[in-house]
């Protein structure tokens, strides 16, 4: 039943703590390179790229795990930067620096309620209901003015430092791509070794056979609304993120077209590997904004990707990237074996 | 009061025509059509555009007939070619769809609104219990049901309806029996895509046209066939039906809240029943 591709059972062994080491090597030198070398214009674009790609993330994590396609994830993401707005105005009665976490625990926690409803559905009727709550979710920050400054936005007041930096310094692109590519490096860690464990396996077990992992015994319902839960923390720190960046919140982030920008990100980027949905996000802003120069169709052409990916190369990114892999250091073993 | 109850009836009639071309899609391909919306967006435009250049009723037989090429195009160039991968690859596909259509309809018709006469037979205003009802609502609620009495006559005691039946209920079973089922999705597609695109252009001169309609509208037509059961032409009927009278009364009794009411129907019925009024438990 897995849907575009599965979450492979993962080996551990030395290649892995190679592996870690590289990607750490390799981050290193691409924040030092971008530093050194990247436009104004490729810096923010950057920025904004690694802040929707925690939503994408979230997106991709919840298809990779669950085989489930949520269509209103731009909720949890909203949630995430209204809570931000609250957290850092004077009426919050904790300091910002616990406030924060606060929001993104108090989003997962608000997820894993809905997640014990909604995750009775399956398959197209869970993606359905997505959307609509997402819209509801929507309609809501349209409608509560005094809350969420309705159509209009509320603009945040930065408190001069946070956590010992400078606001500055989180509200310029190359600071908060900075800070986005370490929260998202630490992200992809913890759940990498999140899917070894027991519970991950478990995750695995229910998307392909729900009935059989309840004959065991297990109360599926509980773990499906975890992960759920889990995708939704995601998207709460890109929305944090998001309203940390721009310093202004308006409804347009919960609005659903937001939704399916996050699932063409995730669906572009593949899910084969924890990692494709964040591949997605950096290709979909780059693509956009190739796109915006060329042609003012933009969309039509997004969406005509979108078709294309799903028909010829479902696996995305990430599977064109495992395809190489597998087949590249074949051509060097020089004819030992095959 | 009851000027309330007719303008409920009208929209949830509305709702259901446009939910009834999901509700077949569904049936038959197992793919709940993301582009629906978009089909009813483009049904309205089009239609408009005849309809100011010909006339009104013109505009609705092009709606329709567009609109209806348009799914036979769908079902053989999307939906077939993936029918053998899991549904939820085809239902992101038919996002790709909306993103197109979207574009299209923005490209050609701008962002503007337009607002459209109903034709002069049906332009005045009849009394009811007192009040004064535009004659063109009561056009919409009958044009709903003649369609929807259609349609299930069709599906009821036609042979070719019989074929669609059974081809929705198990499509290699229906091919063994001789039914031409590479036949039936075109049919059954592009008849649910011409659904969408007349109540696009019945809402026309209701409604104002502008490019957010199809995403409003497919929100609740989504609303409507949860509530009623994925794939169950009565549980729509009734969904609809209800959520016309909520949105009805809703918006004079709780203007702040109506437009939330439709998701609190729809949770509180998933909640006490997760598969839908008239759906089956799987």
């Amino acid at each position: 039943m897995a849907m575009i591709s599965t979450a492979r059972p993962p080996v551990a062994g030395l290649s892995q703590r190679f592996s870690v080491l590289i990607v750490l090597v390799a981050l290193a030198a691409l924040l030092f390179g971008v530093e050194r070398f990247g436009s104004r214009i490729l810096v923010s674009l950057l920025a904004q790229a690694i802040i929707v790609s925690a939503l994408a993330f979230g997106v991709g994590l919840l298809i990779r795990v669950s085989g489930l396609v949520s269509f209103g994830h731009a909720a949890p993401f909203g949630l995430g930067a209204y809570g931000t707005v609250y957290a850092l105005s004077g009426a919050a009665p904790l300091p910002p620096e616990i406030g924060l976490p606060l929001v993104v625990m108090f989003v997962t926690l608000v997820f894993f309620l809905i997640g014990l409803v909604i995750s009775r559905l399956e398959g197209v009727a869970f993606s359905m209901l997505t959307l609509a709550l997402g819209q509801a979710a929507f309609v809501a920050a349209t409608k509560f003015r005094s809350l969420t400054g309705g159509g209009d936005g509320v603009i945040i007041d930065m408190p001069r430092q946070l956590y010992g930096v400078h606001a500055d310094v989180l509200q310029s692109p190359y600071g908060m791509f900075v800070v986005g590519v370490a929260l998202l490096t630490l992200v992809y860690f913890a759940l990498s070794i999140a899917e070894c464990t027991q519970l991950g396996r478990l995750a695995v077990a229910i998307r392909e056979n729900e009935e059989r992992v309840r004959f065991l015994g297990y109360r599926t319902r509980v773990l499906k609304a975890g992960v759920f839960a889990v995708s939704a923390s995601l998207a709460a720190l890109g929305g944090v993120l998001f309203a940390l960046y721009q310093g202004f919140v308006s409804p347009e982030i919960l609005h659903w077209s937001f939704s399916g920008s996050a699932l063409i990100m995730a669906i572009l980027g593949g899910t084969s590997a924890l990692w494709g949905p964040v591949a997605g996000a950096f290709a979909f802003f780059f693509l956009k904004d190739g796109l915006a120069d060329v042609t003012t169709h933009w969309l039509a052409v997004l969406g005509i990707t979108l078709i294309l990916v799903t028909i010829a190369w479902p696996s995305g990114i990430s599977g064109a990237v495992q395809f190489l892999l597998a087949r590249v250091p074949a051509l060097f073993a020089k004819g030992k074996g095959r | 009061m009851l000027i309330n109850a007719l303008n409920g009836l009208v929209y949830g009639s509305l709702l259901f025509v446009l939910a009834s071309g999901l509700v077949l899609i569904y049936g038959l391909r197992r793919v709940v059509n993301f582009s629906h919306g978009a089909l009813y967006m483009l049904g309205a435009y089009a239609g408009y555009s005849v309809a100011v250049s010909f006339s009104f009723p013109l505009g609705v037989v092009a709606a329709g007939l567009a609109l209806g090429a348009i799914g036979v195009l769908l079902d053989v160039v999307l939906f077939r070619q993936l029918s053998t991968r899991h549904p939820l690859v085809t239902v992101i596909a038919t996002f790709g769809v909306l993103l197109v259509i979207e574009d299209l309809v923005r490209s050609v018709w701008g962002t503007q609104n337009y607002a459209i006469d109903p034709p002069a037979l049906l332009s005045g205003v009849v009394e009811i219990g007192g009040a004064p009802f535009p004659v063109y609502r009561l056009f919409i609620v009958g044009a709903s049901a003649a369609m929807a009495a259609a349609l299930a006559a069709w599906l009821r005691y036609s042979r070719s309806g019989l074929f669609v039946r059974a081809a929705s209920q198990d499509p290699s079973v229906a091919a063994m029996c001789g039914v031409r089922t590479a036949l039936i999705g075109p049919m059954v597609v592009g008849l649910g895509a011409a659904f969408a695109g007349l109540s696009g252009i019945l809402a026309a001169p209701f409604l104002s046209l502008n490019p957010a309609m199809g995403s409003e509208v497919l929100v609740l037509s989504f609303v409507v066939s949860v509530i009623g059961g994925l794939g169950s032409f009565s549980g729509a009927f009734i969904s609809a039906m209800l959520l016309g009278q909520v949105q009805a009364f809703g918006t004079v009794h709780t203007p702040e809240l109506a437009s939330l009411l439709p998701f609190l129907l729809m949770s509180v019925v998933l909640i006490f029943r997760p598969q839908g009024i008239a759906g089956q438990k799987v």
